[in-house]
């Protein structure tokens, strides 16, 4: 009876193995099953993530906060003297705060590069189960979103899209190990590719053997034909480290993104580029660095010695100290 | 396993699939994310009988390749869960019952997430797919199977009720 058992395991795991290396060999030459339903699968699954979405938003970063839990502890006295000036303040939706704070600089951005964009908020993120970086956006052919269009944040460059339905697209982040995309060094005009690793660390690729790489290089996209699915001229991420190994024909570098792609919470679908390609003036100009210089004034001391007057008082050099900010 | 506890169990597998697709992959959990959907998938392939668990890797399998941020090819994981539930069922067949040892339950249920993830990772080299960078990869399987060993113990007593709901008579005999 427990070998009859078996062997109907058996033959249904051969069955059924069978089945699913047929299902990927048609997958593979092109028949579009998995295009199709995973397709219908976005279009059930958009109005269920956007419904998350509002719940989770706030709670979404949870873990994060509890981790910068002792962090936060030294700031409590400053935000116990900044909650009472708070109080008196018009309560505002701090995530929707959040939220036009980065609307505001994807369109800034946007506005200086000349590209008109579509808005989208994110309502998704890649399951934890695929491997792939991705996101879900609640913009989607409607609004006049398209497969391979780029996708930007108020920092850069973030993604492309990947599948669109009619209310949402799945946007594959830069971080994935599959993106690829053609960038220039601002400045030298040095061409390369970067790789994207799981992570916001990238790898640039030189084409040329004879560029060279110098570290804070800032790269910026080259542009794909027909402005699909790369616009040329946003920033991409700048040098953190360079190579100098000589084992590679061209010069190899790690990369940081200039977008945050932890913290997507609202971004923007390019959908029609710049008349004119933007060249280097999107390139982001770092924080100048703030040098207070503080002064000290010698204070008339009560213990001064009698005998000596005011006006025989020799001034004591001013000390002068220098801090960064 | 009949169809009906087949198709229920179809059913509950594609409630939790939306779960994870809309919910929980909103969560940024520190190191990696946590796959609800494959800790309770295997929980429930772990307390199955070998056919019944080959049926429910498949049944799974094929409910994770609809995901629409997925790159594999589509019956990648059906393939993948199908021959976890053959293997599983069949260490579980040494182990013995789980709903006595829950402290095993656990165990099991996280390594088997993480050997899971590890041979969709093969698979993914064998098809020429790109994975990305191997630390990454190791920190992703790491930090879910962390996340699965944690909640785990609470799934637990859920997928037991929920399996003896719909066991039938018969089955259970």
């Amino acid at each position: 009876m427990a070998a009859s058992g078996n062997n109907r395991s058996r033959l249904l795991l051969v069955i059924l193995l069978v089945t699913a290396l047929f299902l990927i060999t048609l997958d593979l030459r092109g028949i579009n099953i998995a295009k199709n339903s995973r397709s219908a699968t976005q279009t059930f699954l958009a109005p269920v993530q956007r419904g998350f979405s509002d719940f989770f938003s706030p709670v979404g970063n949870f873990f994060s906060d509890v981790k910068n839990f002792g962090r936060a502890k030294a700031q409590i006295t400053d935000l116990e003297k900044e909650n009472a000036k708070l109080k008196n303040q018009l309560v505002v939706n701090a995530d929707v705060k959040g939220q036009l704070t980065k609307l505001k600089g994807v369109l800034n951005l946007a506005g200086r590069g000349g590209y008109k964009v579509v808005s989208a908020r994110v309502i998704g993120q890649g399951s934890a189960s695929t491997f792939s970086q991705t996101i879900t956006i609640d913009a989607g052919s409607n609004d006049g979103v398209q497969k391979d269009m780029t996708v930007i944040n108020e920092s850069g460059i973030v993604g492309v899209v990947k599948s669109v339905t009619g209310s949402s697209a799945i946007v594959i982040l830069m971080s994935d190990p599959t993106f690829r995309i053609g960038v220039r060094i601002a400045g030298t005009q040095t061409v390369g590719i970067l790789l994207g690793q799981g992570s916001n660390r990238y790898t640039l690729q030189l084409l040329d053997p004879a560029g060279t790489i110098k570290f804070g290089d800032a790269l910026l996209s080259l542009g794909s034909d027909n402005n699909h699915p790369f616009v040329p001229g946003l920033p991409v991420g700048s040098v953190s480290f360079v190579d100098h190994s000589n084992s590679a024909l061209t010069q190899t570098a790690s990369v940081t993104g200039y977008a945050n792609l932890n913290s997507l919470g609202v971004v923007s679908v390019i959908t029609t580029a710049a008349k004119q390609d933007p060249k280097d003036s999107l390139v982001p100009v770092p924080d100048p660095i703030k040098t207070i210089y503080v002064t000290a004034t010698p204070v008339p001391s009560a213990s001064a010695s009698p005998n000596s007057s005011p006006g025989s008082a020799t001034p004591k050099p001013s000390p002068t100290s220098k801090g960064k900010k | 396993m009949s169809w009906a506890r087949a198709g229920l169990f179809a059913a509950f597998l594609f409630v939790v699939f939306i779960l994870q697709e809309a919910a929980i992959s909103k969560i940024n959990f520190p190191i990696s994310g946590f796959s609800l959907y494959l800790a309770v998938l295997l929980g429930l392939m772990s307390l199955e009988d070998k056919f019944g668990a080959i049926v429910l890797g498949f049944i799974g399998g094929l409910i994770l390749d609809f995901s629409p941020s997925s790159d594999a090819p589509f019956g990648k994981w059906a393939l993948i869960l199908t021959l976890v539930g053959y293997v599983f069922a069949t260490n579980r067949e040494s182990i013995g019952d789980f709903t006595e040892r829950p402290g095993s339950f656990v165990i099991f249920i996280s390594i088997g997430s993480a050997l899971t993830l590890v041979v969709f990772l093969c698979f993914g080299v064998l098809l020429g797919e790109n994975n990305g960078a191997f630390g990454t990869n190791m920190l992703t399987i790491f930090g879910n199977s962390l996340w699965t060993l944690l909640f785990a113990p609470i799934l637990l007593p859920g997928l037991v009720k929920w399996r003896s709901i719909t066991v039938n008579a018969r089955e259970r005999a």
